[in-house]
């Protein structure tokens, strides 16, 4: 079938289909797109048919991968001729290619409009698509009344009505103040009686958009809802067509039950019970037949009429039903179904009280394990890791494990670290945990990611009983022929440790134990090797009275390996080797690892920051799409593999050999090639106190900080860098301030950030003050400048650098104060947009001959810009729902946060307006806070908070937000993330202030330093400092002495 | 929403490629290579549904159908049913089967516009629009029409176009 009237077009597209390879289709794209850029050069020539001809030739190329980047011109040029073929090609071809922010784009909404308000009807249909498929907020703003219009006029005909539904759908999406809620809320009941369902499907869309921002305003709109359903389910009134397979319209009773879960409850009592009818009937009325198609239909409208249940929390006996059904959907011969069905119960699983009914179907979820599809394999493995409890992990581990043989390889490491981390959390006995994880091991050694091995080391250091079992266990996996690396690595750990508890069985003499893993020595790699050397050194250290023959034979290795190429290895066969030689001292040093700190455990974390991390990134790209200059604050994040290998076994004690903060004691020493020096006592290590302070409050699960941060000296480089940056930014104005502050600027700052009155600055001539007044997205502040002086403060200038989102205006400010006065300066506040730069008062003043200049920042910050409020859980749960993930919702695991009991937080945010909500989360460690808030960009929008504690460690929590507009959503994680994380202001000791004359050393004294920020990077330099901290992520833990794993290496 | 409709052959060929939030040519690409390589790999007789996060993030889903040499696929967010997408995709390949009379590969390749023109009547920015397939085939045919008396009206083109302006 030729197309209709274009040759050029099929010979072209024949042309293509005969190329033999990709060379020669690229060559005959090259020679067509050089073709048409000719053709369109000279464009005199070319009639609208030869320019439609070219514009689908683009589209055909473009589709086939290649960038087609000119013509859009030609292409958006067509939207206006007179004829429909080339017209429709304008349109369709338009919105394919260009992107809604186009330029030429905006050129063509007159040209839009026109079409829309005209008469032809297949030309307001053209443009409605294009509007409705690439409509940017300009489009919005002057389109949006004239589709409204189009939508409810009983003059048109359903075929432009149900595209105008969507075409404002689009627009309102794009700018949410296009569509009226006071107006229009009666018009969407009204559009619900429509009688043809294609307008009313699309309606039905509508209101789904509309009620999922604001439901109070469409409350009118749910019985109205259900009638519709009832309508249908009784198929009363739907034409033919619409009944697809016997079904009437499944997707309108799909979208209408999915319009249902947007409202919180339903309260009317007549409305909610034929509501529940309606489900009954589908839930009851629903058989799986043999048609495919005929199934899927019908359980398109099972599946939501399920979810709608679930949402309006029907009495017991309904969820058992649904529950009964899903479990009878699991063992259908369909695929589609059992798919479905799991999903589902992985769904039903939040509803409370089901979870014993669905236990019951545990043997056939378990055999949907080998389902032939993946997809059905990969959803039972997600129901079976939800649905896991103490009751049931022995048996859907070991089902897990079983399966781990014959699982395909994509799922393989999702296996092994539920697997593993089922294991940890439901543990009936410890030596089970052992059993299952060196089974992983065994079973799937490729898979298995370091943490897990670290996991289960940690816990058998940390249980003496569980040593001895232990230590038998690796013991028996040595002997199997051809094992895994990791196990190697496990084995000899747990042996070098613990193989000592074993002396007195059969083949494990400490001669027996070494030959064994001396054996596997040159199957390993180069990262396994210095743990068998820690290992070795510990079994020449255990076998008292020494055996001379083993000894030479491990000496003997040392002395091999002291000259191995790998530094790691090299320094640790040196070590030993002298250490060895030691004789009592050494049994000192190689003494057993001491417990490794309760925490939460690696594995589950890594489980659950997953979820953060695909948040994160998304901020991240948010981030860097919105503010492309500030391109640091993208490093800022935490790397998006969360936290690195080494903090699980990192806890070693071992002076690090190849890290960048090393003291100079250590560099030299090392670069003599001699010995550090052995401190027996740890902790008064200076450098170990050091690093403590250093890293403590932002290194992950560190000791707790043992000084303040401020206390710390710059001496490693890291704190030096940081601090050189902070003075970098110092402006070379500074100079001439030889005025001292009286206070810290940066306290008062903060302390106005809180509350709305207080003083900003003072020094020996001058007071300021503010004073303000907020109300939604505007603010007033009044700046009071007070003269303390009896002479004059003259020149004196007040200039606001005020950030992109933030209009500001400051009232004239006198050149002189007079003495002894004040004058109040008023500052109207705007606030566009959310953003949580600060404004800076840059100001400057005249005492006698000095100059005094400060930048201040104004306590204009985003917490002023809201309002709380206090959600209910009727309120709160399908807000939350409704937002499902990123950008508009978004979680972080924050670290470094300062510690604080659960009701100083709770505090901290309710003066932060952020109201806590008390009761809404059932686990008494989490808080769920709510706000509002203002901006021109967003108007009023409800802001929710979900915050996790652990009460195990109080510097981390994962905080949860969300909200309607992506940006909001980042700007205020990232903000309550600063008030939060202890930023270490760099204090500095108040220098004693004899005269004002005197030049004050360093010069930055005078200003804030976080305003000096503001005024240019603000962000910028706090996230380079913290990053600079938190950049050394390890955990030093002690300083003892050499021993252990290869988690140096990954530093 | 939908977040696009692609319909490629057995050899991985796009045939219709639609995104209704904008990609660059050359992630486009991209994504439907990583689709083939997901969908070719699969099995008869299994589940329409594969689990796409890598490729479009948590929340998105993807269902296809095999149809003779044609894949076809939607790609959507939680907000949609994931079976009603089943069910619009298999109208969708009903309209085409009534407009070209047993649709085959050649048909969509020739007339991609064609079939562009018909996806439109069935999506709308990335929301249903309509789900009656007789509907959706009378719509095309009023547009083929007027598509042919365009064509043999010759107009002088000397109207100005929006350049003109």
């Amino acid at each position: 079938m030729a197309l209709s009237g274009m040759r050029g077009l099929s010979v072209f597209i024949s042309d293509i289909r005969n190329c033999q390879n990709k060379e020669q289709e690229r060559l005959r794209v090259d020679k067509e797109l050089g073709n048409i850029r000719t053709r369109f050069k000279n464009e005199k020539g070319l009639t609208h048919y030869e320019k439609k001809k070219y514009v689908w030739k683009m589209l055909y190329i473009y589709m086939l991968g290649y960038d087609v980047d000119f013509g859009h011109m030609e292409a958006v040029s067509l939207i206006s001729a007179p004829k429909y073929p080339e017209k429709q090609v304008g349109y369709i071809v338009t919105s394919s290619l260009v992107n809604e922010n186009h330029d030429f784009l905006r050129l063509a909404i007159n040209a839009v409009r026109n079409d829309i308000i005209g008469r032809n009807e297949t030309f307001q249909c053209l443009a409605l698509t294009l509007v409705g498929n690439i409509g940017g907020r300009e489009f919005a703003e002057s389109l949006a009344p004239d589709v409204q219009k189009l939508l409810i006029s009983s003059s048109c005909r359903p075929l432009v009505r149900k595209k105008a539904a969507l075409c404002l759908l689009r627009l309102y999406r794009k700018n949410p103040d296009v569509v009226n809620v006071d107006g229009w809320s009666d018009r969407m009941a009204q559009l619900l009686d429509e009688r043809d369902l294609g307008v009313l499907t699309s309606s039905m869309s509508l209101l789904v958009s509309l009620v999922s921002n604001n439901h109070e305003a469409y409350w009118s709109c749910l019985p109205k809802c259900v009638k519709i359903l009832e309508r249908l389910a009784r198929n009363q009134d739907v034409p033919q067509e619409y009944t697809y397979y016997g079904i009437p319209s499944p997707w309108l009773q799909v979208k209408t039950m999915r319009a249902l879960q947007y409202f919180p409850t339903i309260e009317d009592p007549n409305t909610r019970r034929s509501l529940f009818e309606v489900l009954q009937r589908i839930l009851m009325g629903t058989d799986v037949v043999k048609n495919v198609n005929k199934n899927n239909a019908s359980h398109a409208v099972l599946f939501e009429a399920l979810a709608l249940v679930m949402h309006l929390d029907a009495e017991k006996e309904m969820m058992s039903q649904c529950v009964a059904l899903l479990g009878k959907f699991i063992a259908v011969r369909e695929p589609n179904i059992r798919y479905l069905g799991l999903e589902n119960m992985t769904r039903m699983l939040m509803v409370t009280d089901v979870q014993d009914i669905i236990k019951r179907h545990q043997a056939q979820i378990i055999t949907s394990l080998k389902d032939p599809d993946i997809s059905i394999r990969r959803r039972a493995l997600d129901l079976l890791y939800s649905m896991c409890d103490v009751s049931n992990a022995k048996d859907i581990v070991e089902e897990l494990l079983q399966y781990l043989t014959t699982a395909d390889f994509a799922m393989r490491e999702e296996l092994s670290l539920k697997a593993a981390i089922l294991a940890e959390k439901f543990a009936p006995d410890l030596s089970w945990y052992v059993d299952v994880i060196l089974q992983l091991i065994e079973k799937a050694g490729d898979f298995v990611s370091d943490d897990i091995w670290f996991r289960v080391v940690q816990f058998v250091t940390n249980n003496e009983d569980l040593q001895p079992y232990a230590a038998l266990k690796a013991r028996e996996y040595l002997d199997k022929p051809a094992i895994h690396e990791t196990m190697v690595k496990a084995s000899a750990y747990i042996l070098g440790e613990y193989g000592h508890l074993l002396v007195r069985r059969p083949g494990c003499s400490p001669k027996e134990i070494f030959s064994i893993i001396h054996e596997k020595l040159p199957t390993v790699s180069i990262s396994t090797i210095p743990i068998l050397l820690s290992t070795y050194a510990k079994i020449l250290m255990h076998t008292q009275p020494p055996n001379p023959e083993l000894q030479s034979q491990i000496w003997a290795i040392f002395g091999k390996y002291e000259s191995c190429i790998d530094a790691e290895i090299q320094q640790r066969a040196v070590e030993y080797h002298a250490l060895s030689r030691k004789g009592a001292a050494l049994a000192d040093i190689l003494a057993e690892m001491p417990k490794f700190p309760e925490r939460q455990s690696a594995l589950i974390k890594k489980a659950e920051d997953s979820e953060a991390d695909t948040a994160e990134q998304s901020a991240i790209k948010l981030r860097a799409q919105q503010q492309t200059s500030d391109a640091l604050v993208v490093t800022d994040q935490r790397t998006a593999n969360g936290t690195p290998p080494v903090n699980q076994l990192g806890l070693v004690k071992v002076p690090n050999t190849s890290n960048e903060w090393n003291t100079e004691n250590q560099e030299v020493t090392r670069a003599n090639g001699a010995l550090p020096v052995v401190d027996p006592q740890p902790p008064s290590t200076p450098s170990a106190d050091l690093l403590g302070d250093l890293l403590g409050p932002l290194a992950i699960e560190g000791p707790p900080p043992t000084a303040p941060q401020s206390e710390s000296i710059p001496v490693s480089g890291l704190e030096g860098g940081s601090t050189a940056d902070a003075l970098a930014l110092a402006p070379i104005e500074e100079q001439t301030n030889t005025v001292q502050p009286i206070g810290n600027i940066a306290e008062r700052f903060h302390a106005l950030c809180l509350k709305d009155s207080g003083v900003l600055y003072e020094d020996p001539h001058i007071q300021i003050g503010i004073k303000a007044e907020w109300q939604a997205s505007r603010g007033r502040l009044v700046i009071f400048l007070g003269n303390k002086n009896t002479a004059p403060l003259i020149s004196v200038q007040a200039l606001i650098l005020a950030p992109s989102h933030l209009k500001m205006e400051l009232s004239l400010v006198p050149e002189t104060i007079p003495p002894r006065a004040q004058v109040q300066c008023p500052l109207d506040v705007v606030n566009l947009q959310p953003s949580r730069d600060v404004a800076v008062l840059d100001f400057s003043y005249k005492f006698g001959t000095h100059v005094v200049n400060v930048k201040l920042r104004l306590p204009a910050v985003l917490n002023k810009f809201l309002q709380p409020i206090s959600v209910s859980a009727e309120e709160f749960f399908p807000q939350w729902r409704s937002l499902s993930g990123p950008p508009l919702k978004l979680q972080e695991v924050v670290r470094g946060i300062r510690p604080m009991p659960l009701v100083e937080l709770a505090n901290l945010f309710n003066s932060l307006q952020l109201m806590v909500c008390p009761g809404l989360d059932p686990n008494t460690n989490n808080l769920v806070a709510g706000t509002t808030f203002y901006s021109e960009s967003t108007q009023a929008m409800l802001c929710l908070i979900r915050i996790e504690t652990d009460p195990a460690d109080r510097t981390q929590l994962r905080m949860t937000i969300a909200s309607g507009d992506p940006t909001l959503t980042f700007e205020l994680k990232e903000f309550i993330k600063e008030q939060l994380v202890n930023i270490p202001v760099p204090t500095r000791a108040p220098a004693p202030m004899p005269s004002q004359a005197q030049p004050i050393s360093p010069p930055t004294a005078i200003s804030d330093p976080g305003a000096m920020l503001a005024g240019l990077l603000t962000r910028w330099a706090l996230n380079n400092r913290m990053r600079g901290l938190a950049g050394v992520k390890g955990e030093f833990y002690v300083i003892n002495l050499s021993l252990e794993l290869e988690c140096l290496e990954k530093f | 929403m939908i977040r696009g409709v692609i319909v490629m052959n057995d050899r991985g060929k796009p045939r219709l490629v639609k995104f209704y939030e904008f990609q660059p040519a050359e992630k486009q690409q991209e994504l439907i290579r990583s689709i083939y390589r997901v969908l070719c790999s699969r099995a008869e007789n299994v589940s329409n549904f594969v689990k796409v996060d890598s490729l479009f993030g948590q929340d998105v889903r993807l269902v296809y159908k095999t149809f003779a040499t044609l894949y076809f696929v939607f790609i959507f967010d939680s907000s949609e049913n994931e079976l009603a997408m089943l069910d619009l995709m298999q109208v969708f390949v009903e309209a085409l089967d009534k407009v070209f009379s047993n649709v085959c590969e050649l048909d969509v390749v020739f007339n991609f516009n064609k079939v562009h023109t018909i996806l439109d009547e069935f999506i709308l920015g990335g929301q249903v629009l309509e789900t009656n397939s007789s509907e959706v085939v009378k719509t095309v045919e009023e547009i083929s029409k007027m598509e042919r008396a365009a064509n043999s009206i010759k107009v002088v083109p000397s109207i100005p176009g929006w350049q003109g302006r």
